[in-house]
């Protein structure tokens, strides 16, 4: 069973633009897919259709499917579908509400009500994987935007979904933030995770096994990684990547 | 003296033991690009709004242009620095894009059609056009990080502190932006940049320094 089928999806702010056009795509168990494109071409929409924020509480029109694991993203609740997709957020701000970084990363596990130990083990694991055990009493919103989304990936790592969803997580990270990042998504995959990341930077993609190609709402590319990189003339022509 | 001199600067949060910045003492001409990189929370945020009166010194102080930066109102430092932060939410405030970027031309007091002439260079020139009656909050963070530094580059400060201003941005428009900090410098203003953008950094900057352990060091 695929993953992710997102089947002929089309998609309308309320009272906006249409920011997603026919898209077709599938992936895989244990996939790494970069989605790339210029801003607002809909890569961030996109990340909201595949964690259900789009249509249960965004509203606008939205025709085609999406699912998740199996799951048509229409017929479930947001909470029911994070328990199979992980969303980051581009803005770190919008998921982090918490006193300190341990209720933070603590909430989700607490409130599928798994024992105390559990969450404790939970919340243990995914600080060190992260490198942010120092900010564990920290409070999430006085952290730096690298720190902030570091938090926000703790959050949904703790639930351990199939899916995980990583919207430009990379962007504000220094070069071991990065570095780590990488590394850990490239060890998430070989367990079998499905990784999603939407990022502008080429050198970002690089553990991606495969790139989306978003331009003004329509996918114009869906091929292996290795393949766009060779593609100079095709990045340049649709300005992703730089003339020098 | 620099346009901005910074004189043994402590910083802390309120509430918060640990000093974020320890003792900085640093001068900043109005020429050419400085780059300001540190690793995440090594306080290149914080050192920023020290620069552009947003926060206050703990202990020491500094000076903008000769003057204490605590004897100036933040409209008269504005008038000399354009500060964009590091999330572009935190100062969009109005219905439109095109009103976004005119809010502080017409705060200046220059003449309507000045203002409606630089807003459609401003916009034509960071491809917003389209979305000029647009609400700036409904766009994606990418246009959002645009519409805030193109209006503050609207403005033409003396010097422009960018925090994190490639972040959202695909490398087109970071291109872009690049040619328009360029300008900016040909212009004889100043660019401080806070970023971890390597590749940005290598090419605009003039003067790298780096933030650790809350002190800074050249190069």
């Amino acid at each position: 069973m695929d993953a992710i089928v997102v089947d002929s999806l089309t998609y309308r702010y309320p009272a906006g633009r249409e920011v997603l056009k026919n898209i077709n795509f599938r992936v895989g168990p244990g996939e790494i897919v970069a989605v790339l494109g210029l801003s607002g071409c809909g890569k961030s929409t996109l990340c909201l259709c595949l964690g259900g924020i789009i249509p249960h509480y965004l509203g606008g029109e939205l025709t085609g499917q999406v699912w998740v694991n199996g799951k048509n993203t229409r017929d479930y609740k947001v909470a029911r579908l994070a328990l199979e997709v992980g969303l980051v957020f581009q803005d770190p701000d919008t998921q982090l509400f918490s006193a300190t970084v341990e209720d933070e990363i603590a909430f989700a596990p607490e409130n599928l009500c798994l024992p105390a130990e559990a969450v404790r083990e939970r919340v243990d694991s995914v600080l060190e994987m992260l490198g942010i055990g120092a900010l564990r009493q920290a409070n999430p919103s006085k952290l730096s935007g690298g720190q902030k989304h570091l938090v926000a990936m703790g959050t949904v790592l703790a639930l351990d979904p199939a899916i995980l969803v990583l919207d430009e997580v990379m962007a504000q990270q220094d070069s071991w933030g990065k570095r780590m990042i990488k590394d850990i998504l490239v060890d998430l995959r070989r367990q079998g995770k499905t990784i999603l990341i939407v990022e502008h930077d080429l050198e970002s993609v690089s553990i991606a096994d495969r790139v989306l190609v978003l331009e003004d709402g329509f996918l114009i590319w869906d091929g292996q990684a290795a393949d766009i990189l060779k593609e100079r003339e095709f990045l340049l022509r649709h300005k992703l990547a730089d003339e020098v | 003296m620099g346009f901005i001199d910074l004189h043994n600067v402590y910083y802390r949060y309120p509430g918060q033991s640990r000093f974020v910045l320890n003792g900085v003492n640093l001068s900043i001409s109005k020429e050419g690009v400085t780059a300001v990189t540190g690793a995440n929370g090594s306080g290149k945020t914080t050192f920023s709004k020290l620069l552009a009166g947003i926060l206050t010194p703990t202990k020491g102080w500094v000076k903008l242009n000769g003057q204490f930066l605590t004897s100036l109102t933040l409209a008269q430092i504005g008038r000399q620095i354009g500060y964009v932060f590091q999330d572009p939410e935190k100062q969009l405030f109005c219905e439109t894009v095109e009103e976004e970027i005119g809010f502080g031309l017409r705060n200046l007091g220059l003449p309507l059609d000045q203002v409606a002439l630089k807003v459609q260079e401003i916009m034509e020139y960071f491809e917003l056009t389209r979305y000029s009656q647009s609400f700036p909050l409904s766009l994606s963070a990418g246009e959002k990080r645009r519409l805030a530094i193109a209006a503050v580059f609207a403005l033409e400060p003396e010097l422009l502190v960018l925090d994190e201003p490639t972040t959202g941005l695909d490398p087109y428009r970071k291109k872009l932006l690049g040619d328009y900090i360029e300008k900016m410098v040909a212009s004889k203003r100043g660019v401080v940049i806070i970023s971890h953008d390597h590749k940005f950094i290598a090419r605009h900057a003039t003067r790298l320094i780096r933030l650790q352990d809350g002190q800074f060091a050249e190069g």
